[in-house]
């Protein structure tokens, strides 16, 4: 029972941020008619199912809401502002209940009979305007006939002398036809030829198919006069008329000139009703494979069960890697295309099987905007808020380390980034401001971007905070570049006045924390009353990492590949001939790195080097080592915390013969030597 | 079994660094392994060796006898790597130690580990739970979790 009470919380969760974002678009489009439909749907959904589950205050908040929705659905309610706000904070409420399982939080019980008397308040004023309403609609009654159509047969075969007792056979027909709709089908195969003709007999007999409302009795009445003639037969509790082939069923029995008989009629009206029954199954069955379609598209995976399949993955890989090395040096022709092959697959298997860990940011962006209207609306400013991108995907663990920041940084642009909207257009900006979030990929990474057209940062403000608080002196000089860089720091803050939003001075240097254990970074762009663009750098690497190998002495290295450009040789003669320590290869210039030196490896030192060109921000840089190996899927392992305290091997990976590779984050490592060799520039 | 509890607690394997004898809880060893391939990471201070490859693990292995200033001897077939577990900030962290050689369980009561004085000693003796007597020579008795805490291993970035 616990597990579906956990089910149950976690598909309401989901419904809830479908309906989250769907009330969104429904505050810019209120007259939308598919989101009211769907906004309803939901209410009512929650409120079934909230029940069975104990969470009564959820059913009864949903019912209100229900009622509320429906009202507007019927067109007998515009929304408003208030009934946005009230359905806003009714959400945040009901996840609130959820999570109170005794249901004994009593600020939550506070809060319930808060929102449910302003709801409650809606929906007395919109039944007194029905009221008056339904006592309008009471002068004109309505035609409404809520009985169903039958079908019938009639099978009409009158005596020869029926003219003789003065039945007109016609006549009886349009009775019928005053009862409902019908087919009537006559039969002139009982007609003798000329010869034998006598005028004053009827030799016609019909077939009648009836649809109608009324009773049978009512037909029995039409033939009262002719009752051992004729028979009738109901076929059918609704209108087979309304089937789109009935006719042309019929129409056979009428070109055969046959008698239909019992026996065929029987056989007929089973058709039919398989025909139809076939047709209203059809029709379900599209239904819910149209439903089912839907659902298919995704399931829910214990993320417990991803974690074993990355992991099995990530043995598989490195098994793999020794029986390419194990075939590399049988030299079996046969084992080497197996051991091909087996690298290809697991290379497929490993991309695919970290994508599914992958979540696109658009799960994250509802929470954004709710906090842009919410803050927006309560500072009193105008915010439009842009996204770019939401397709991008990311870890998920990066995705739940990446949410405070966000938000936090968001806070920051509305609060003070953003002016009043008096002030804007005093600096000839438009009214409302722009706040856009981007994200993309680029190289080896995943970028996210917060730009506000705001006032910028302050950089004097930050200079004399910093004062004020100690952190420089007072003449200190400053790049505008080192007044950012001060704003990370644990305890800055230039508001004057702690508000709940920001302020507090504990903001930016979390921020930059948080986003250092992704191993990501974040930088921040100002320009004086133009606005402020802040960026986080993310590595898109996750476990397995396709690298270069390379060697240095005996010890082995990998390059993430997505850093690498091409690579080079280089006499180690050559090297002591660089001038404005660039080298040149093929042509080109580059700054580089000597990594023996960097490493102090000193052993066997080769006449002839290898570079490695790497891309690093937005130059090129050489790196120097022995030899380049090849290509290497190296499944990242961490090396241990006690490496923590450096930031160049992000991590090791087993070789085929069970050595250890290093890798390197190259990002880092040039960023390291450039601070130290001011030469680098 | 309750029994093997209370006599673990107050069992130490001994092993031997240079000339001297140490000492360290048997609960908090792992295993014992022969001394291996140990891939250098650069840009790490004298005593951490480096790390290897430990059932497709990644296992960082201190030089214990550098860290204690000893002189370090070429590796013997009696070198080994004792892996340990160890307490840093209420979390488990599991490390290779070098030793030139160990030698036995040994069974040390509390109530005869004695003090080591301030003096006249080469090792912090904070590292240290005490020391033990045994047929006329002392055994120091290493408090891992201390000696590898935080402070000694996170270093600052320079």
């Amino acid at each position: 029972m616990e597990n579906l009470k956990e089910r149950f919380i976690e598909d309401a969760f989901d419904l809830i941020a479908k309906l989250e974002n769907d009330l969104l678009e429904l505050d810019k489009n209120r007259e939308e008619k598919s989101l009211i439909e769907q906004v309803f749907r939901v209410m009512h959904t929650l409120k079934g199912v909230s029940g069975m589950y104990g969470f009564d205050n959820v059913g009864e908040l949903t019912h209100h809401l229900e009622t509320v929705y429906d009202f507007i659905r019927e067109g007998r309610l515009l929304i408003t502002d208030e009934i946005i706000n009230i359905t806003f904070t009714s959400i945040d409420h009901i996840k609130y209940l959820l999570q109170d399982e005794k249901n004994n939080e009593l600020s939550n019980l506070q809060k319930q009979s808060e929102i449910l008397q302003k709801i409650v308040n809606i929906i007395s004023e919109i039944e007194e305007n029905i009221k008056t309403y339904k006592s309008l609609k009471q002068q004109t009654p309505s035609l409404k006939n809520t009985e169903t159509t039958r079908t019938y047969y009639i099978s009409f075969k009158p005596d020869s002398d029926i003219l003789e007792r003065g039945i007109n056979a016609l006549a009886l027909f349009e009775e019928l036809n005053i009862l409902g709709q019908t087919v009537i089908l006559p039969y002139s195969n009982k007609i003798p030829d000329c010869q034998n003709i006598e005028p004053e007999k009827c030799y016609l007999y019909w077939d009648v198919y009836l649809a109608t409302k009324s009773e049978e009795s009512l037909i029995e009445e039409v033939f009262i006069f002719v009752q051992d003639e004729r028979q009738i037969k109901k076929i059918s509790a609704e209108n087979l008329f309304e089937l789109p082939n009935f006719l042309d069923e019929i129409e056979p029995f009428t070109r055969k000139e046959e008698n239909i008989d019992e026996a065929k009629i029987n056989l007929f009206i089973q058709r039919i009703s398989k025909e139809k029954n076939a047709i209203i199954e059809k029709k379900q069955t599209q239904i819910t494979s149209e439903n089912l379609e839907h659902k298919i598209q995704s399931i829910r995976v214990s993320s417990e069960k991803l974690d074993v399949l990355l992991n099995l993955v990530s043995e598989f890989i490195t098994s793999q890697a020794e029986l390419s090395l194990i075939a590399e040096q049988l030299e079996n022709n046969r084992l080497t295309a197996v051991a091909e092959n087996l690298e290809k697959l697991s290379r497929q298997l490993r991309e695919n099987a970290f994508s599914i860990c992958l979540i696109p940011i658009s799960e994250m962006l509802v929470r954004f905007q709710r906090l842009v209207r919410d803050l927006s609306a309560e500072l009193k400013k105008e915010i439009n808020f842009v996204t770019e991108g939401a397709e991008t995907e990311l870890d998920k663990t990066m995705i739940d380390s990446l949410a405070d920041p966000l938000m936090h940084i968001l806070r920051n642009s509305i609060d003070h980034g953003i002016e009043f909207p008096e002030i804007r257009e005093q600096k000839g900006k438009p009214r409302k401001g722009k706040i856009i979030f981007k994200a993309f990929y680029s190289g080896a990474n995943v970028y996210i971007q917060v730009s506000d057209d705001g006032s910028g940062i302050n950089l004097q403000k930050v200079r004399s905070t910093a004062i004020r608080k100690g952190f420089i002196s007072q003449d200190a000089q400053l790049t505008d570049k080192d007044l950012i860089t001060l704003t990370f720091t644990p305890g800055f803050s230039t508001a004057d006045n702690i508000s709940e939003v920001s302020g507090r001075g504990v903001g930016m240097d979390v921020v930059k924390r948080k986003i250092a254990e992704i191993r990501g970074e974040v930088t921040i762009d100002t320009i004086k009353d133009t606005g402020t663009t802040i960026s986080i750098k993310l590595p898109l690497t996750l476990s397995i990492v396709d690298a270069l190998w390379v060697k240095i002495d005996t010890s082995h290295f990998l390059i993430p590949l997505g850093v690498v450009d091409f690579c080079s040789e280089i006499k180690h003669n050559d090297l002591k001939l660089i001038s404005n320590n660039r080298i040149a290869i093929e042509g080109q210039l580059f700054p580089f790195v000597y990594l023996r030196k960097e490493f102090q490896i000193k052993a066997n030192l080769p006449e002839t080097e290898r570079c490695v060109i790497i891309k690093y921000e937005d130059i090129k840089v050489a790196l120097i080592v022995d030899i380049v190996i090849g290509e290497h899927q190296a499944v990242l392992k961490p090396i241990g915390e006690i490496f923590n305290y450096q930031d160049i091997i992000s991590g090791a990976s087993i070789l085929g013969d069970g050595d250890l590779a290093l890798v390197l984050d190259t990002n880092r490592l040039i960023k390291n030597f450039k601070n130290k060799s001011a030469i680098f520039k | 079994m309750k029994n093997e509890t209370v006599e673990n607690k107050n069992s130490y394997l001994s092993f031997k660094l240079g000339n001297e004898t140490f000492a360290i809880a048997v609960q908090k060893v792992l295993e014992v392994l022969e001394i291996q391939k140990i891939t250098k990471v650069p840009k790490t201070p004298e005593h951490i060796k480096g790390v290897i490859n430990f059932r497709g693990e990644i296992l960082p292995v201190i030089d214990t006898r550098t860290k204690f200033n000893l002189p370090v001897i070429e590796d013997t077939t009696r070198t080994v790597i004792i892996v340990i577990d160890v307490k840093l900030n209420n979390k488990s962290m599991v490390l290779g130690a070098i030793a030139d050689s160990v030698q036995d369980v040994i069974e040390i009561p509390e109530s005869t580990i004695l003090a080591v004085p301030e003096l006249g000693n080469n090792y912090n003796h904070n590292f240290l739970i005490g020391m033990f007597k045994i047929k006329n020579k002392f055994i120091m008795i290493l408090d891992i979790d201390k000696l590898f805490s935080g402070e000694e291993l996170n270093l600052t970035k320079n």
